[in-house]
C-alpha cells in the first residue's frame, strides 16, 4: 500500500510557527501513507494572497516565484497543507505560465538572485495528494476508524476558488474533501452554505466574527460534532475564532476544530494526547468522546 | 462634483485578470452571494466595477476604504457571467491605495514584515519551546536578506 512519493514540504507561516501540532499530525499522518516529505531551506512566506497581494501584486508575484524557484531547485512538487500557501504559489505558477508584464519583471529580479521558475515543478495541497491517494487507499491505514463522529467540512475559499485556477473541485457543490473525511469511518453533515468563507479576510473584527458564527451556527444545526479544515488560517478564525465570539458577539458555540491532517493521525490509531491538542482553544474533548477517546 | 475619468480603468492591472471590467452588463450576480456586501451596507461588487469603469473610484482608494472589506472568497469571480473578476478588480485598486498611502496600516505593515524578515509571523522562545515539546525540529528560518535585495 505505500505510495512511495515524495515531496518538498512548503510548511509557510501560520503551521510552523503558531500552530505546530497541525504540522506534527501531518508529518505521522502523511509518513503513515508512504508519503515521504522533504524538509528544505531557503523558502520565506508564501506570502499569503489577503493583504500582501492587496498591498502591490507585483512584490507578492517576485516572492511567490521566489519560493517556486526555490522548490524547483530542489526538483520535485511542493506539498502545502495551507490553503493561502495553494492559492498564492498556484496563481503565482498559473501566472508564470501565462507570461505578462508582471511577470517578466518578477523573473528578472529573480535573475539577480540566479533564480528561475520553469514550471516544471508544481505545487499540490494535501487534500488533493490525499485525492490522487484515493479513499482505498486512506482508509487502508486506518486503524481506528471514527465511527459516531459527525463533521462538517469547511474547504476555504482559496482551495475551491477561482476553480479554473486551483482546479481542485466544483467551486460551489465539492465533494472530494467530503469524500477523505468519510473514509477515516466519519460520517459528514452537509450544512447550508457549507462552501462559504469562514470570513477571517475581512478587515472589520466584529463583521469578520459574525461571518464565522453564521457558519458555526449553520454547522451546528446540521448536527455536527466538530470541523474539519484544511488551512490554518481557517482554523484560527474557527478556533481562537470562538473565543472572540464568544467576548464580543455574546455566542458560545464551542465546536471543536481540526486539521484533516489530525483527524487522518487520530483514525490511523496516534494517541490524541501525543499530537498536541490541548494547545487548542476549544476544547475538543467533547468530539474525542464521541469516537471512545 | 465627482469628475468621470475613462482613463481611470486602462490604470487597473491587467495581470491578475483585472483589466476585463468593460465586459460589466451590471447583471449584480456578483452580489448575492459576497459576504462583504451581506455586512456592509456601502459594499457592492457590482458599483464597485461601475465606479471603476467610468472613473469616479477615488473614494475607493482613499483612506479607509470599504474594499478593505472584501474577503478574497472569489464567489463574485466565478459567479459572473462576463469574466469580469470583480475580486482581482478590487485587488487592483488596493494596490492603487496602497501605492498612494492610502492603504490601511496592518495591511502595509505585514507586507513590511515579510520583506523584512521572510515570514509573516517572527519565530518566539515560547513557540521553539512548544515545537521541542511535540518533538518537532526548529521552525525553518527564513532567508531574510534576500527579499531585501530584490524589492527594495
Ligand atoms: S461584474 Fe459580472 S456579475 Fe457583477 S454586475 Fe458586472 S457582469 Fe454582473
Ligand atoms: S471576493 Fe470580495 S467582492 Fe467577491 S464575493 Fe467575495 S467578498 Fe464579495
Amino acid at each position: 500500500m505505500a505510495q512511495n512519493q515524495e515531496y518538498t514540504l512548503f510548511l509557510g507561516c501560520m503551521i510552523p510557527l503558531r500552530h505546530p501540532q497541525i504540522e506534527l499530525a501531518s508529518r505521522k499522518s502523511l509518513g503513515a501513507l508512504g508519503i515521504t516529505l522533504k524538509d528544505a531551506e531557503g523558502f520565506t512566506c508564501c506570502p499569503e494572497p489577503w493583504n500582501f497581494k492587496g498591498a502591490g501584486l507585483e512584490s507578492w508575484l517576485t516572492v511567490a516565484l521566489r519560493n517556486l524557484a526555490v522548490g524547483e531547485k530542489k526538483g520535485r512538487d511542493m506539498l502545502v497543507l495551507c490553503n493561502g500557501c495553494y492559492a498564492t504559489l498556484t496563481e503565482a505558477a498559473h501566472l508564470a505560465a501565462c507570461n505578462g508584464e508582471a511577470v517578466k519583471g518578477a523573473m528578472d529580479k529573480l535573475k539577480s538572485l540566479k533564480l528561475s521558475y520553469s514550471g516544471k515543478s508544481s505545487v499540490r495541497h494535501v487534500a488533493s495528494v490525499l485525492q490522487d491517494i484515493g479513499v482505498d487507499g486512506i482508509s487502508g491505514s486506518v486503524r481506528r476508524p471514527l465511527k459516531g463522529l459527525k463533521v462538517a467540512v469547511h474547504h476555504g475559499c482559496h482551495l475551491l476558488r477561482p476553480s479554473e485556477v486551483m482546479g481542485f473541485d466544483d467551486p460551489f457543490e465539492p465533494s472530494v474533501l467530503e469524500g477523505l473525511v468519510e473514509s477515516l469511518g466519519a460520517e459528514v453533515v452537509r450544512y447550508e452554505g457549507y462552501t462559504d468563507c469562514c470570513g477571517n479576510a475581512t478587515r472589520d473584527t466584529e463583521a469578520s466574527l459574525r461571518i464565522g458564527s453564521e457558519k458555526i451556527a449553520a454547522m451546528k444545526k446540521a448536527g455536527a460534532d466538530c470541523i474539519a479544515v484544511v488551512c490554518p488560517a481557517c482554523f484560527e478564525q474557527f478556533d481562537l475564532g470562538q473565543v472572540e465570539m464568544k467576548r464580543r458577539l455574546k455566542v458560545d458555540h464551542r465546536l471543536p476544530a481540526f486539521h484533516y491532517c489530525q483527524l487522518l493521525a487520530i483514525a490511523q490509531g496516534e494517541d490524541p494526547e501525543s499530537l498536541g491538542l490541548d494547545r487548542h482553544r476549544i476544547d475538543v474533548k467533547p468530539a474525542l468522546v464521541k469516537i471512545g477517546k | 462634483m465627482l469628475k468621470a475619468d475613462p482613463g481611470f480603468k486602462k490604470t487597473l492591472s491587467p495581470v491578475e485578470g483585472a483589466g476585463k471590467l468593460s465586459y460589466c452588463y451590471q447583471c449584480s450576480a456578483c452580489v448575492a452571494e459576497c459576504p462583504a456586501a451581506h455586512n456592509f451596507n456601502d459594499f457592492n461588487p457590482r458599483e464597485i466595477v461601475l465606479a471603476s469603469l467610468i472613473g469616479v473610484a477615488d473614494y475607493l482608494t482613499a483612506k479607509d476604504s470599504v474594499i478593505w472589506q472584501c474577503t478574497t472568497c472569489y464567489k463574485c469571480y466565478e459567479r459572473c457571467p462576463q469574466g469580469t473578476h470583480p475580486v482581482e478588480v478590487i485587488n487592483a485598486l488596493k494596490n492603487i491605495s496602497c501605492a498612494a498611502g492610502n492603504g490601511p496600516e496592518e495591511v502595509t505593515s505585514s507586507r513590511d514584515n515579510v520583506l523584512a524578515n521572510g515570514s509573516l509571523i517572527s519565530p518566539s522562545e515560547a513557540i521553539e519551546k512548544r515545537r521541542q515539546e511535540l518533538g518537532l525540529d526548529k521552525a525553518p528560518v527564513a532567508p531574510a536578506g534576500e527579499l531585501k535585495k530584490i524589492l527594495e
